[in-house]
């Protein structure tokens, strides 16, 4: 870990995270109040309708209850775009990034190494993560609280729900960082961290819209983040252990490729 | 001690270790350095020559740790250039050829955050800053504002500002006007004065030949030549010409004269060596004008860059300059 550069790090993505952030910060604040403005009447609307009922499921998550609401907020597009900014592009940038800019190698020609230089940026991008879901799920609380759902909440779940959503979002993080080690240019890298994540994507989602298709979502890395069911009853030892274990195996790839790489003249 | 020292240094794209790299599905089995061995001295200027594509920057890279030899073997300030090379990466400044910056830092942040990554202060900054006048207001202000010689003065300060034992330049005076050039040149002399090495790559033969010490010439990752300045320009050939009123002087036969040639009475030819036995040769005629031109790094470049690639192939690789 290098201080002068994870604080660099930090500081060159302040906007972001601050943008990011109160996005996130936003639409977890909207959710609870949809909830209870309008969830009872749209659970009215759904039911005897097979189909509406259907489609009220996305991702696992609903606006019939506070904890489905907020389990939605996890699985929605507006989420994967603010958290992918972080969990895809800062990743990819972070080697290939800096590579293809030709900053790599000033960098590197300090005595940094590689597996400093990698470490370095994969704290930050996780600190990155933790901080947004934290917005997210502190936003959530105030507005269940002022729309006065918050005995609906189970607040001792929260944690577990802001880990496992971390989890989620580091395991594309380190797939991000083991693509970005692997080329010396964005565009690769980054094409190959979004296809990754927009199939993961609409796995999960065609087989919670589609009860047919609902075994493509055991290929899913988003159904190993099961929001509504850590709310309502705590965490699943193995979604856990699964997230955790393509995380290591992303992180180790990384670790390994990088300082073996040449670091070519960027062209 | 030797700054730098490279015994068969060689380096292949395409094969083995560097099969991750993108070079693999373009240059696959390219050699960009093929067995070379040099050796720079502590306080030295060392001219490093060679057009693009040579092996110059493969070599660069090899002696900072960002590429990993496929033959021989090289170390620098006497630690082996093995894995990260971190010892080697703190006693180094190095500049990059079209360095790169993060282009919303101010120049001033950027100095300060590079200087930060070596963990020791910038005893030279202020002195390199007066010199290559970069004032206060244009270092707040940020770097994608600055015209490429204000980023090549950045370039150089950050490489510099540390006070390294050895610094690794790579096209340092690009894009610096002529008067920078000079300033630049004082201080690689001032550099050299405090015993500091500088290995230095340029396309700018004239520069080369004002500042370094000696040279290395590769061709194709092959070293071709490796002397002394002054020693490869003495024994570089001139060319002469004269103007004489009446016969022409016998010169067939003089040393060092060569590719005489006679036309509407003016002698040209080509002299290497001592000027004496020649202007001996000709002091009965009655020269109307002579000009001999001085040797330049340039014609030597050029010479071994228009000599049969086999035959410079055949030399051994810590071959002095060819007769």
């Amino acid at each position: 870990m290098n201080g002068p550069l994870f604080i660099r790090t930090l500081a060159a993505h302040r906007i972001r995270l601050l943008a990011a952030g109160s996005g996130m910060f936003a639409w977890g604040f909207v959710l609870p109040i949809i909830y209870a403005t309008f969830g009872q009447d749209l659970k009215q609307l759904v039911e005897g309708n097979p189909l509406l009922s259907q489609f009220a499921q996305f991702g696992g998550g609903d606006v019939f209850s506070l904890h489905g609401s907020i389990a939605l907020g996890f699985i929605h597009p507006f989420t994967l775009v603010l958290m992918g900014i972080f969990a895809v592009g800062f990743s990819t940038l972070a080697v290939a990034g800096e590579r293809q800019r030709g900053t790599l190698e000033v960098i590197l020609s300090r005595p940094i190494s590689r597996h400093t230089f990698y470490f370095t940026l994969l704290v930050a991008g996780a600190l990155f993560l933790a901080i947004l879901l934290a917005s997210h799920l502190i936003a959530s609380v105030l507005s269940a609280s002022l729309m006065g759902v918050l005995p609906e909440l189970s607040l001792g779940n929260l944690p577990l729900l802001w880990l496992v959503g971390w989890l989620l979002f580091m395991c594309f993080l380190a797939i991000g960082f083991a693509a970005s080690v692997s080329f010396d240019r964005l565009a690769p890298a980054l094409g190959i961290t979004l296809t990754i994540v927009l199939v993961s994507y609409l796995l999960e989602v065609v087989g919670s819209l589609w009860p047919d298709a609902a075994w493509l979502q055991e290929y899913s890395l988003f159904h190993y983040m099961a929001a509504k069911e850590v709310l309502d009853g705590g965490i699943r030892a193995g979604d856990v252990l699964l997230l955790g274990a393509v995380i290591l195996a992303a992180v180790a790839y990384g670790w390994i490729v990088f300082p073996r790489r040449d670091l070519a003249a960027p062209s | 001690m030797s700054a730098i020292v490279t015994s068969e240094l060689s380096k292949t794209y395409g094969g083995g270790r560097s099969g991750l790299t993108r070079q693999r599905a373009t240059t696959a089995g390219v050699q960009a350095l093929a067995g070379l061995t040099i050796e720079v001295r502590e306080g030295e200027i060392f001219g490093f020559l060679g057009p693009n594509g040579a092996g110059k920057s493969t070599c660069i890279r090899i002696l900072l740790g960002f590429l990993h030899p496929t033959g021989g073997s090289a170390s620098v300030l006497g630690q082996p250039v093995v894995g990260d090379a971190l010892e080697i990466r703190r006693r180094v400044g190095y500049l990059p050829s079209g360095i790169s910056f993060y282009d919303t830092m101010t120049g001033e942040g950027l100095l300060d955050y590079l200087a930060r990554l070596y963990g020791r202060g910038s005893p030279r900054r202020a002195d390199l800053l007066e010199r290559l006048e970069l004032s206060s207001a244009t270092l707040r202000r940020p770097v994608r504002d600055y015209s490429r010689g204000m980023r090549q003065k950045v370039g150089i300060i950050q490489a510099l500002q540390h006070d390294p034992e050895l610094a690794i330049l790579d096209e340092p005076s690009e894009g610096l006007d002529p008067l920078m050039q000079h300033a630049f040149y004082d201080i690689l002399d001032e550099l050299r004065r405090d015993g500091r090495t500088i290995f230095f790559s340029s396309h700018v033969l004239s520069e080369v030949e004002r500042v370094c010490d000696r040279v290395a010439i590769i061709r194709a990752g092959h070293l071709v030549a490796l002397s002394d300045v002054e020693e490869l320009l003495r024994r570089r050939r001139r060319r002469v010409e004269m103007r004489v009123d009446g016969p022409v002087p016998p010169l067939d036969g003089v040393p060092g004269v060569s590719s005489l040639e006679v036309r509407d009475g003016v002698l040209s030819c080509q002299l290497e060596g001592e000027v004496g036995p020649f202007l001996a040769a000709i002091v009965s005629a009655r020269v109307i004008d002579l000009t001999i031109e001085p040797a330049r790094l340039e014609e030597a470049f050029l010479e071994f860059y228009t000599a049969d690639e086999p035959a410079l192939q055949a030399r051994p690789p810590s071959a002095e300059v060819p007769s």
